[in-house]
């Protein structure tokens, strides 16, 4: 079976993020940007499953410029058997990336799609739901453990407090949670080999969706600045600290 | 005991402590052999202050003991004999900021982490790192010429250091070099400064150069199977890369640290292990790392590796190299900070090896350390069934046997620790007796009373 793992070029996770000074977005430029983590996760879930032999193709795709194959680059060093670049220069918002993941959706047929449950950047949370209900597929979000059963798959969900576990029937959607495993590096032999799996380019146009924003931003800004941390030594310079500096005991 | 810190009372009032958890904190570094015992601490706010606390001293004969993060692995900043310390908690600011020359002028007390964070404030980067940055201070760093994780790339604190204020352990107020990139006018003093570990004066002012950031720090974890082949890994990559960290630990190493809760890098096993880093700034050098890194395969130097694919993998394999410490630190382990030059690691550590083994077959090795500049750290964990005392009995005789060997390969018995009061019975194996005799003038040209720091590094 097919799975289709779509994924993000964002920000990398270490980069200290910076408000642009006229308060309309983050710094972006000269910034390392990197797969988003709960993309890492989808891709990671993917290869196990191929591993299992569950799986027989991964297809990982992104919507973006021309430097986020890098990414997909990644996603076919840790085991994606090819990618699809939806190329834009627009910043494009969870509909319209939900949009054109059907389009590849209809066209490539995956019996699963395995997204993560959010991006770093817009911390949106709503591109895996969105796509559910765009394609009439059964979804299983947050997920920390998925289980291929014949033509269904049982998804643990992370809820509040617990766990539920939902069974879907095949062809579905899944958002993968931080717990639902543990990425593993990209090895240099795997990378090598990457840089010849196939990576096709399709122009967001030709999908015919449209990627005009639906959502204005009005202002981005900075939390409060917090004084710098420092290591204590030892449990009596902590106390003594708390005592004398911070005067809380 | 009182009566000595009634002397400094009428300078610093209430900045003169006394109570039993200020001496104990203060006493100690990170060594914690010697049981502290000073007679008070001073926490001096300016630099006519140290000046006062050191006439004053120089008059009554009373020992002073420079004290910085205390993060120190000698007990250079150790007060177990009734000295005074002079700690530099209050003296923490920058002072002056000068993007042209790259350079910031700070007090001692300003913590290696927050010098880091504000060169990045300004864009920069100040390249000395190591685990214990975020307590370690400017002064304490100057005191023992801290290395760390990048020398390979941008030398130790020496480097980068282009002014000091010093009060000497007379009291006069030294300005060494003003900040010049070019200063032709006789000895250089600054670099006596830096390294002397507190014997010769106060550091009370520096001004420290920044560098451009590093752009896109990539990580090579790689499996090699010998200490040889290490060796011919980094020889191989430096040919075409400037690498900003060349590190490595072995098998050992590797298994305490995963059953730390570390990641494993990749499925297969190997004796030794060695992480690169270098700025993956354009596809040209990544290109480079990956013809290399199949060249060193297909010689058979490297069994398998792996490439961080954003900072923040890289950062995740650091801590494959960076917990080791605690890792082992359960055991109770002998540590042991030595250098020679690169060329002779493979056989040095061989012969230590070999030494060590054969002696005490149930002694638990674990090598790492800063490769790329010949440094490695030995250490060896105790045995669970024997006691401690009979294990630092045997260590001491390690220690024999190791310094033995670093002198006969012309190394270093601290490569970038110190002497301090560990290693000061041992600095014969490093520095002849002609060296020794002189530093000795030296120290009493810039403390004629030898109130700065006594009985460490060596005895007067
Ligand atoms: C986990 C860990 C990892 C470490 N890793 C490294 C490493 O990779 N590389 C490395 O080089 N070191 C390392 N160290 C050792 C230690 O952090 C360094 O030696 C550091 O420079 C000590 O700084 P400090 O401020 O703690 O100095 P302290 O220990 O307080 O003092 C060190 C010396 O400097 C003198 N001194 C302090 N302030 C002044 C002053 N204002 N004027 C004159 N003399 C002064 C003291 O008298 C003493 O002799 C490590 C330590 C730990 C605990
Ligand atoms: C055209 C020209 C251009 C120059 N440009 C530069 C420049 O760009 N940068 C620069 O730095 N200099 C420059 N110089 C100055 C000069 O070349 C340097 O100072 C150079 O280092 C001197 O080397 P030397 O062998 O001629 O030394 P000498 O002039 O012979 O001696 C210089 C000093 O070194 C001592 N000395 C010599 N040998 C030893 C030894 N074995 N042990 C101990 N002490 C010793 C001498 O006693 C003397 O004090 C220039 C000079 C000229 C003529």
């Amino acid at each position: 079976m097919k799975v289709l793992v779509p994924i993000k070029r964002v920000v990398d996770y270490n980069v200290k993020v910076r408000v642009k000074a006229d308060n309309s977005g983050v710094e972006l430029a000269n910034v390392k940007m990197a797969m988003n983590p709960f993309c890492e996760i989808a891709v990671e879930e993917a290869v196990r499953l191929k591993e299992k032999g569950v799986v027989t193709e991964i297809v990982a795709v992104t919507i973006g410029s021309k430097a986020a194959q890098e990414q997909l680059r990644t996603a076919m060093a840790l085991g994606a058997d090819r990618s699809i670049l939806i190329e834009t220069e627009e910043d494009a918002q969870p509909l319209a990336i939900a949009k054109a993941l059907k389009a590849i959706v209809e066209k490539e047929q995956p019996q699963l799609v395995i997204l993560g449950k959010q991006a770093i950047d817009g911390d949106n949370s709503q591109t895996g739901q969105m796509l559910a209900a765009l394609t009439g597929m059964g979804q299983g979000t947050f997920a920390s453990e998925v289980v291929v059963d014949g033509d269904k798959v049982k998804v643990t969900r992370e809820v509040d407090g617990g766990f539920q576990t939902v069974e879907l029937k095949l062809p579905a959607v899944i958002t993968t949670d931080l717990r639902l495993n543990e990425p593993r590096y990209a090895s240099l032999p795997n990378i090598m080999k990457a840089k010849k799996k196939p990576l096709d380019t399709v122009s967001a146009a030709d999908l015919g969706v449209d990627f005009a924003p639906r959502t204005k931003t009005l202002k981005v800004e900075a939390p409060a600045a917090r004084s710098a941390g420092i290591k204590v030594a030892s449990v009596e310079e902590l106390v003594s600290k708390l005592k004398n500096e911070a005067k809380v005991i | 005991m009182s009566a000595v810190a009634d002397l400094f009372r009428p300078l610093l009032g209430a900045r003169c402590l006394t109570d039993e958890d200020s001496l104990k904190r203060y006493g100690v570094d990170w060594t914690k052999v010697w049981a502290p015992a000073p007679s008070a601490v001073l926490l001096p706010e300016s630099t006519e202050e140290v000046q006062a606390i050191v006439r004053l001293a120089n008059e009554h004969r009373i020992a002073l003991v420079p004290s910085g993060g205390r993060t120190g692995l000698s007990a250079a900043a150790v007060a177990a004999d009734g000295e005074v310390v002079v700690a530099f908690d209050r003296m923490n600011k920058v002072l002056d900021f000068s993007p042209f020359d790259r350079a910031v002028t700070v007090q001692p007390g300003v913590i290696t982490q927050q010098l880091q964070e504000f060169a990045e404030q300004q864009g920069l980067f100040y390249p000395v790192d190591f685990a214990s940055a975020g307590s370690s201070n400017i002064g304490g760093n100057i005191g023992t010429n801290a290395g760390g994780i990048k020398v390979i790339r941008y030398g130790m604190t020496r480097d980068w250091i282009t002014g000091l204020k010093v009060v000497t352990g007379k009291g006069e107020l030294l300005d060494l070099n003003k900040g010049l990139a070019k200063n032709a006018t006789g000895y250089d003093f600054r670099h006596l400064m830096i390294g002397s570990e507190g014997t010769l004066g106060f550091v009370v002012e520096a001004t420290v150069k920044l560098a451009r950031q590093p752009d896109n720090l990539t990580v090579l974890v790689l499996g090699a199977p010998g200490f040889r082949e290490v060796m011919r890994i980094l020889h191989a990559f430096q040919s075409k890369i400037d690498l900003t960290a060349f590190e490595f630990f072995s098998d050992k190493a590797m298994s305490h640290v995963l059953a730390h809760g570390v990641a494993r890098p990749f499925d297969g096993e190997a004796p030794f292990y060695c992480l690169l880093e270098f700025e993956g700034s354009s596809d040209g050098v990544m290109n480079d790392a990956m013809a290399l890194f199949e060249d060193c395969v297909e010689k058979g130097w490297v069994l398998d590796g792996v490439m961080s694919q954003s900072l923040t993998q890289a950062s995740q394999l650091w801590q494959l190299r960076e917990r080791i410490s605690e890792s082992i630190s359960i055991y109770t382990p002998y540590k042991n900070d030595i250098s020679v030059t690169v060329a002779k690691v493979p056989d040095f550590v061989e012969e230590v090896d070999a030494i060590v083994q054969a002696n005490y077959p149930d002694f638990e090795i674990v090598w790492f350390g800063h490769i790329g500049d010949g440094n490695m750290h030995l250490n060896i964990l105790k045995p669970a069934d024997l006691p401690k005392e009979e294990f630092f009995a045997r260590c001491n005789n390690v220690s024999k046997w190791v310094f033995e060997i670093v002198e006969k390969y012309n190394g270093s018995i601290s490569a970038e620790h110190g002497v301090g009061r560990t290693k000061k019975a041992y600095l014969g194996y490093s520095r002849s007796p002609e060296e020794i005799a002189l530093m000795k003038a030296v120290k009493a040209a810039f403390d004629p009373n030898g109130i700065m720091n006594p009985g460490k590094i060596f005895d007067l």
